[in-house]
């Protein structure tokens, strides 16, 4: 299935199937209103759906896919769109399942640590909803404040605190799923390790290629009792990644290891995202440990004695949650501020074995003066995920050509060091071409087999993660 | 044994490969002794055994040392692969904090190998560190340290496997975050060998804790430790494991207490001392507790992951963790009632549950299914716990057992599971359907 042509409306019965299910102020496909889901936060990719369906519940949401299921037309699920490899763009045409209505908090139970909401819950209102009970859903994606809980089961999101709590996928402990063929089932939950394949733990992850998943039970955490926050700064950011090595290897287990390098930072301080980052700095490094009160200090001191070690010029330490706010900030806005840099952004986001952090990035800036390209790098240094971010102006189509060659070296040189090709961005549309650098084609033929078993037919999100020949060379 | 497969021994298998005949009867699959066990050397012969049982549709389980042969009723089994011979670290690199070891290797040789830069994984899964890491994950049950480091899919960042019909597979990788393409590393977590032999295994480790206590508040009996036992639970101190044993032995075949509360706290000095000044307080004034330190600690809590060695029936029975009281008055009753069964005079059953996760275990000493009746009256009683179990929205796990009880009440129960993707699942890695036979949607 190659997708449903643009240029042919939907039937019109199944446009009154959807409207049934949805009623009529929630199906809609003039122009204006679609626009906001023509891309996703990566905007390199963008086309307009045949229409935007927004279901409620579960059930409208199963009436609305099964619909589309006895047509043929392709469905999309969409969260908050923050994105950032194309997943939820309808590149092949159909029809956009939003999850924006799908905003309930259905249960916290405190007692055993859970939660189940829809799926359109914000990571944030999640978070402001268990707070009173002294918990904390521990995943915490840059784009917390506007990304959904759906989505982040779709991608597996991670974030800066992951180096200590793990991904979305460790919290993830059930899901109910709209199948691609309309069908309602629960995948995972209670008493899940033993008797069944782990299909919640297949799911998350799966970027909207096995179906809906419409309502997400997640395990919570208790709030850290207390934190330590340093921000340190290098001349170098040689000098930043040696200083992850040593803290990791005197054993100690920050809860976040940032960094942000120069030209990341001159776009922060530029930008009304000003962080008091100083300019002249070849990096900043944000040190965060967690836990019980006792002991903090000392592993805060460690940490700051590697980092002088390792050549740090200054640290800086947040003595309360205001200062650690605004230490936070400058990582946190990197990429909204890095809009000034130029007026489109390649976002990487290769993983590699954190030992080969030096070398890697040694190799990313080489490649970027080879390509004469700008790359401002913002990354979990603890996991070793990267984000060389190379900006260009897509008007240009020589610098966009040198921007496409250079990002496929990258990859190249981070999955020779170990690496993978993504570690919380998810394949979407444009790193399908990267897809054989990791998979063999037993390994592909597998994975396409597995989206099969959920969605016979191909209608769900088609053209993502997968390769099949269609994707751009 | 069929004149293909004899062949195909003689031909195909190395000599160090095949086992000795006299020691295949310590490999029986639930009574039944398999035609051969196999050891490969590497995951290319794993690979050709494969590939030949495929086209010949002779049932395969996959195996590390043997512990858990029973479980799904392993009918039609031809041949067992066991990995113990690739045990080798093949990658380790410190800075890294991660490792690749082949699937055959001992948790214990794995630490050895870790703890001498002074890291671990910190992994404790019934069947003791003498279990082997592959069945850890394959089998995907996680110990008293789940409490705070999670299950084995928490550890676990990629795996190599050789599927049902002969092909090398990989997933995931080294690093410790992820996302291209879909998670299979998850789906054969706890897939008990029913998607592919899994081969090798990659995962994360941790700096080894500075201090290791472990706090005792005996009781005498497990239900007046209840409460204090889930008010730990609802603290927020980052506690390492929490169980509670009834009884509680203090050493091998030493001092008993009738029940106990064991807390064990990982991390450093300050951290530790903090938290110990804090955990009778929080416990809600439970009284004083005992202290282990070092290496005390360690061997208590040693001998603790090899608690059920020798039992005759064990149970895993699983709720939501609000529920433990529940389920330790349902075990309570089904104790009582098992007693008064005719010739289990000499029946020594032990609990233990990690209180955190909601699950209980029960290990049964001393069973004996000779006698009139015994049989369906031990089937009557195990399949009605799981029903209640079930109904309370938690599962029951036949662990171990005598094989005809295995045989008939099932190691995993009637949950709802969807069946339809797990067949789906199962044919696109065992096109052939010779692994695991009986074991989920085989």
């Amino acid at each position: 299935m190659d997708g449903n042509d643009l240029t042919e409306p939907l039937p019109l019965q199944l446009l009154r199937d959807l409207q049934a299910a949805v009623g009529t102020d929630w199906i809609f496909s003039d122009p204006d209103r679609m626009v906001v889901y023509e891309t996703d936060a990566q905007t390199a990719h963008s086309q307009a759906p045949h229409a935007v369906v927004l279901p409620a519940t579960t059930e409208e949401a199963s009436e609305v896919v099964h619909a589309l299921h006895g047509h043929g037309i392709l469905m999309i699920p969409r969260g908050a769109g923050t994105g950032l490899s194309g997943g939820a763009v309808a590149l092949r045409g159909g029809v956009v399942v939003g999850t924006s209505r799908m905003t309930g908090i259905l249960e916290v139970d405190h007692e055993n640590r859970r939660a189940l909401v829809q799926c359109g819950v914000l990571n944030n209102d999640l978070n402001a909803a268990v707070a009173p009970y002294g918990l904390h859903y521990a995943p915490d994606p840059s784009s917390q404040s506007a990304c959904t809980i759906g989505g982040n089961v779709a991608e597996n999101s991670g974030g800066p605190h992951c180096l200590k709590y793990g991904v979305t996928s460790r919290y993830v402990t059930a899901l109910r799923v709209v199948l691609p063929d309309g069908r309602v089932t629960w995948l995972g939950g209670q008493g899940r390790e033993q008797g069944a394949f782990d299909l919640a733990g297949l799911f998350v992850g799966s970027e909207g290629c096995f179906g809906l998943a419409t309502e997400v039970e997640v395990a919570l955490l208790p709030l850290p009792e207390a934190a330590r926050t340093l921000l340190v700064i290098f001349e170098t950011i040689e000098d930043a990644g040696r200083a992850v090595t040593a803290i990791i290897s005197r054993g100690l287990l920050p809860a976040a290891l940032e960094i942000v390098d120069r030209n990341t930072i001159r776009a922060v301080e530029a930008s009304i995202f000003a962080a008091g980052y100083p300019t002249d700095a070849g990096a900043a490094l944000v040190v965060e440990f967690d836990g019980v009160e006792a002991g903090l200090e000392r592993h805060a001191e460690e940490a700051a004695r590697c980092c002088l070690d390792a050549g740090a010029r200054e640290v800086r330490h947040a003595e309360s949650d205001q200062e650690r706010m605004a230490l936070w900030k400058g990582r946190k806005k990197a990429f909204g501020a890095m809009g000034r840099l130029a007026p489109d952004l390649l976002v990487q986001d290769a993983t590699v074995p954190r030992s080969r952090l030096p070398g890697v990035l040694a190799r990313i800036s080489e490649i970027a003066r080879r390509y004469d390209l700008q790359v401002a790098n913002v990354f979990h240094a603890g996991d070793g995920n990267l984000h060389p971010n190379l900006v260009y102006d897509r008007r240009d189509p020589e610098e966009g050509r040198r921007v496409e060659q250079a990002s496929a070296e990258i990859m190249k040189v981070c999955v020779e060091a170990g690496g993978t090709i993504t570690g919380e961005h998810g394949v979407g549309v444009d790193k399908r071409k990267y897809m054989h650098l990791v998979f063999s084609p037993a390994e592909l033929e597998i994975l396409r087999g597995v989206k099969q078993v959920f969605d016979p037919m191909g209608l769900c999100n088609p053209g993502k993660v997968l390769p099949d020949g269609q994707e751009a060379p | 044994m069929t004149a293909p497969l004899r062949s195909f021994l003689a031909e195909v298998v190395s000599a160090g490969t095949l086992l000795p005949e006299p020691e295949r009867a310590r490999w029986a699959v639930n009574g039944a002794i398999p035609s051969a066990v196999l050891m490969p050397s590497s995951e290319e012969e794993v690979g050709r055994i494969l590939a030949r049982a495929s086209q010949e549709g002779w049932g395969v389980l996959p195996a590390g040392f043997g512990r858990w042969l029973a479980g799904g009723g392993g009918a039609n089994v031809e041949l067992v692969i066991s990995t113990r011979r690739l045990r080798d670290v093949q990658e380790y690199e410190p800075a890294d904090l991660t490792f690749t070891a082949g699937a055959g290797i001992s948790l214990s040789s794995l630490a050895e190998a870790t703890g001498a830069n002074g890291q671990w994984l910190p992994l404790d899964p019934p069947g003791g560190e003498e279990g082997s890491l592959g069945a850890a994950v394959a089998t995907g049950m996680g110990g008293p340290l789940g409490q705070w480091y999670g299950p084995p899919r928490d550890h676990v960042l990629g795996l190599t496997m050789v599927s049902g019909d002969g092909e090398v597979l990989r997933w995931g990788g080294r690093v410790v975050k992820n996302v291209a393409g879909f998670d299979v590393t998850r789906l054969c977590i706890g897939s008990w060998g029913a998607l592919g032999v899994i081969t090798s295994v990659s995962g994360r480790l941790f700096p080894l804790p500075e201090v290791d206590v472990t706090l005792i508040l005996e009781g005498h009996q497990r239900f007046s430790l209840l409460p204090h036992a889930r008010a730990l639970a609802l603290s927020s101190l980052p506690l390492a494991a929490l169980e509670l044993l009834d009884p509680l032995d203090w050493k091998e075949g030493g001092s008993r207490s009738p029940a106990g509360l064991v807390v064990r706290l990982l991390g450093s000095r300050e951290e530790v001392e903090a938290m110990e000044t804090r955990v009778p307080r929080e416990a809600g004034d439970a009284g004083v507790f005992k202290r282990l330190e070092g290496e005390e600690s360690r061997a208590f809590h040693g001998r603790l992951g090899r608690w059920e060695e020798g039992a005759g029936l064990v149970l895993r029975m699983v709720a939501l963790p609000s529920l433990l009281g529940a389920v330790l008055r349902l075990v309570e009753d089904s104790q009582a009632q098992w007693k008064r069964f005719p010739a289990q005079e000499g029946l020594d059953v032990r609990v233990a549950a990690h209180v955190g996760a909601g699950v209980v275990r029960v290990a049964v000493w001393g069973i004996s299914l000779e006698g009139d009746g015994l049989r369906g009256g031990w089937v009557e009683a195990l399949s009605g716990l799981r029903e209640v179990l079930e109904g309370m929205g938690g599962s029951l796990v036949l662990s171990s057992g005598p094989a005809p009880l295995v045989r008939e009440v099932g190691t995993w129960g009637g949950r709802r599971v969807e069946k339809t993707l797990m067949q789906g699942l199962k044919r696109q890695f065992d096109p052939q359907g010779i692994l695991a036979p009986g074991r989920f949607a085989g």
